[in-house]
């Protein structure tokens, strides 16, 4: 069922992501809706799922709209996914404001890694402005937070009872 | 045998995944095997999502610009009648300058197949980012699009097709970080190379230290680069910084507005340098 339900979020995503290019060009420079499975699952699954979920909508991504670095997507969103994953296995972030930190960090990591590894394959990179990473932060975290509560609504948390991290 | 934590396991799972990654992006980045069968596969399993995306984008569009027409036309009749009768005028004036143009067009020894061979194509979606801005349109290598084709749109350069599948293609724009055009100053005929700074305004490179160029002046292509042919718009001058050692750096507002484009021009034929080489005198033997 965990792949059905990442084959439906990722198809949403990218119908969503592609109708965003074409109704409001602007708003992809702030928001990224093929981060919302990612977080999803890394908040609500487990750190591995949330690792392939990422991968997927990251390899999505470059395929439609990356002209350059096939893969470049991928290789960021997994990182992301494995980070938060991790996270979100020792810390309850499945809340408003976890959601809502969760949410600006991906949009500003993703932002920040993919300047990095543009920057190893000889790509040139362009200046971001405080402004603008502000205003990524708030955007993709009170979308990630929106957009996770009207799904919460239709689903209940799938998380196994928590943990603790074996230690050695 | 020990057993291998989960957290170690995911930790390998991701250099394995990471590793493979690194391999497609530097396969891409040579045109290898790899890249292209991945992402070969990743279309074809995603088109159906794609297509219903756009779809449903695009009606929904449809009925956005219905309503917006409708409310629009009531006070775009009035404008009409009053247009219609200023060009009635113009229209006759047009025509003895058509006329006038053909013949000085033949004195010039001028050819009508210069003019460059394009194909008309829609925007299916863009990502407009910091580091990536480009624009999906609907015409791909079936209808003849090639990589490294100039697009342009009503008034001015867009981008370059960078990669091409068989329905759509992709289209770098000319504010992407990683663009380049050569330009020339449309009054003093200085000239540089305008590269893209992502959601900022572009900037136009190497413009020699004592060019004359002024705030408002208009940037146009100057077909140096092979893509693009001449004369195109690039841009206006807003600020023309201060020199740094033989040359200064201008900014551009640019003359299309990525944000609103929405149908746009590829050009089929690398027309800058065919001009070139017709403008050129043959060499003597």
């Amino acid at each position: 069922m965990i792949v059905v339900w990442a084959l439906v979020g990722l198809s949403l995503s990218l119908a969503v992501e592609l109708g965003l290019g074409r109704f409001a060009p602007g708003a992809t420079q702030y928001v990224s809706v093929m981060t919302l499975p990612l977080v999803a699952y890394a908040l609500r699954t487990s750190q591995r799922s949330s690792m392939v979920v990422g991968c997927a909508s990251g390899l999505l991504q470059d395929y439609w709209l990356e002209p350059r670095l096939f893969g470049l997507n991928g290789l960021v969103k997994t990182f992301l996914g494995w980070a938060l994953g991790g996270i979100g296995a020792r810390f309850d972030l499945n809340n408003f404001w976890g959601r809502c930190a969760a949410g600006a960090s991906v949009h500003l990591l993703d932002e920040g890694l993919q300047s990095l590894v543009r920057k190893m394959f000889g790509e040139t990179v362009a200046p971001v402005g405080a402004a603008s990473l502000a205003l990524r932060a708030v955007a993709g975290g009170l979308l990630t937070a929106g957009v996770l509560f009207i799904v919460g609504k239709f689903g209940t948390s799938r998380r196994a009872p928590r943990q603790k991290p074996r230690r050695g | 045998m020990a057993a291998v934590s989960p957290a170690r396991a995911n930790a390998l799972l991701l250099g394995v995944m990471s590793f493979g990654q690194l391999l497609l992006m530097a396969s891409s980045v040579r045109g290898g095997m790899p890249a292209t069968g991945v992402s070969a596969t990743v279309g074809a399993v995603s088109r159906p999502a794609a297509s219903a995306g756009r779809s449903v984008s695009g009606i929904l569009l449809d009925v956005a610009h219905f309503f917006g027409d409708v409310h629009a036309d009531d006070v775009a009749n009035v404008k009409l009648r009053l247009e219609v009768t200023r060009l009635a005028g113009e229209l006759s004036r047009t025509q003895e300058l058509t006329q006038e143009n053909e013949r000085l067009r033949r004195l010039l020894g001028m050819h009508d197949d210069l003019a460059p061979k394009s194909i008309g194509a829609s925007v299916v979606t863009a990502r407009l980012g910091t580091q990536s801005r480009v624009i999906l349109v609907d015409r791909g290598s079936a209808d003849g699009v090639r990589p490294d084709m100039a697009v342009v749109a009503w008034g001015g350069a867009v981008g370059r097709v960078v990669s091409v599948e068989s329905g759509f293609a992709r289209v770098r724009l000319l504010s992407d970080p990683n663009s380049g055009a050569s330009g020339v100053v449309a009054r003093s005929r200085a000239e540089g190379m305008i590269v893209g700074r992502g959601g900022e305004p572009m900037e136009m490179i190497y413009v020699p230290k004592y060019a004359d160029v002024a705030v408002g002046d208009r940037v146009v292509t100057s077909g140096l680069d092979g893509v693009f042919p001449r004369g195109f718009g690039l841009g206006r001058v807003s600020v023309v910084g201060e020199p740094v050692g033989a040359s200064k750096s201008i900014r551009l507002e640019p003359e299309v507005d990525d944000r609103s484009i929405e149908d746009v021009l590829i050009l089929l034929e690398p027309t800058g340098t065919r001009l070139l080489e017709t403008d050129e005198p043959e060499p003597r033997p």
